[in-house]
């Protein structure tokens, strides 16, 4: 897919979509967040549910289906939110060149 | 267990909140609280972390049993609903505990506490205005119904230094987002 023009994702959403890559309900992703980023960032539930709503209405994560005893809902990514990490991953790494090439030059 | 039960009236919810998690730094746990009555059960000292917040909803409604739900399951307990307001815990060997974790939901969390106060503030300008041409009517004497209209007045003078200081909060708060996320 052709990257297209798009803002800059939240940490919130970037690690979000990250964490969805399996099925996980919030309290899972919470973990997930924490657990990768090594404590560094924790994601609070209120602002987790804004995103987890916001990005379900978006197309980017849809809920999964859970097995019919389970009453924690769960959600993944869809091709609609792996493009937009795809593009967001791009844009980090122009940065992240950028960012070598002029503030480390000496470095190197 | 034992309970203990106090009577208090918070104006500012963050202050409320303050003295909630000082309660329970001494073993003391908010069970239950409405309109001014809190009741505490007698627990290990620091057990729960509390935080309060605004529902932009009744926490009745769905949208707000939903939210609830899903707080539940990321091991966070409703203890009191008053109002739009609910009263969170969790337990703190779960770590620290804050609802928001970035500057716009905090935001968009201030905001929607500046509207409640804004509007009650500006609903009780009418009635503020006729005790103050009361006053002046009666002048130097005073009505009986004076004394009754300096409560509105004086909720109303809270309540707005109230709004100006959310609005002071979400002011400082959208400048640093010109820096951070």
């Amino acid at each position: 897919m052709a990257p297209e023009a798009q803002g800059p994702l939240t940490e919130t959403v970037f690690y979000v979509l990250l964490a969805l890559h399996r099925p996980l309900h919030g309290y899972g992703v919470m973990q997930y967040v924490n657990d990768i980023t090594g404590g560094r960032t924790s994601i609070g539930p209120g602002t987790l549910y804004g995103a987890l709503t916001t990005l379900a209405e978006k197309g980017w994560i849809t809920p999964v289906e859970g097995a019919a005893g389970d009453r924690k809902k769960e959600y993944v990514i869809t091709a609609a939110g792996r493009n937009a990490l795809e593009i967001e991953l791009g844009r980090l790494e122009e940065l992240l060149r950028n960012g070598n090439r002029i503030a480390r030059k000496g470095q190197q | 267990m034992s309970t203990q039960t106090v009577y208090r009236l918070y104006w500012d919810f963050e202050k409320e909140e303050r003295w909630l998690n000082e309660m329970a730094a001494k073993g003391l746990n908010l069970s239950s609280f409405f309109m001014g009555v809190y009741r505490f059960e007698q627990g290990q000292p620091g057990e729960w972390i509390y935080r309060i917040e605004l529902l932009p909803e009744m926490p009745q409604l769905p949208a707000g049993r939903e939210y609830r739900k899903f707080m539940e399951d990321t091991g966070v307990q409703t203890v009191a609903v008053n109002g739009r307001w609910v009263y969170f815990r969790r337990p703190a060997a779960d770590g620290p505990f804050d609802l928001f974790s970035d500057l716009d939901s905090r935001i968009t969390h201030y905001e929607r506490v500046r509207w409640l106060t804004g509007s009650v503030t500006l609903a009780l300008v009418p009635v503020t205005v006729l005790g103050a041409i009361n006053t002046v009517a009666n002048w130097p004497g005073i009505s009986a119904t004076t004394p009754l209209l300096l409560v509105p007045s004086a909720i109303l003078a809270g309540l707005a230094s109230l709004t100006w200081r959310f609005t002071q909060r979400v002011r400082s708060l959208k400048a640093q987002r010109q820096l951070f996320e």
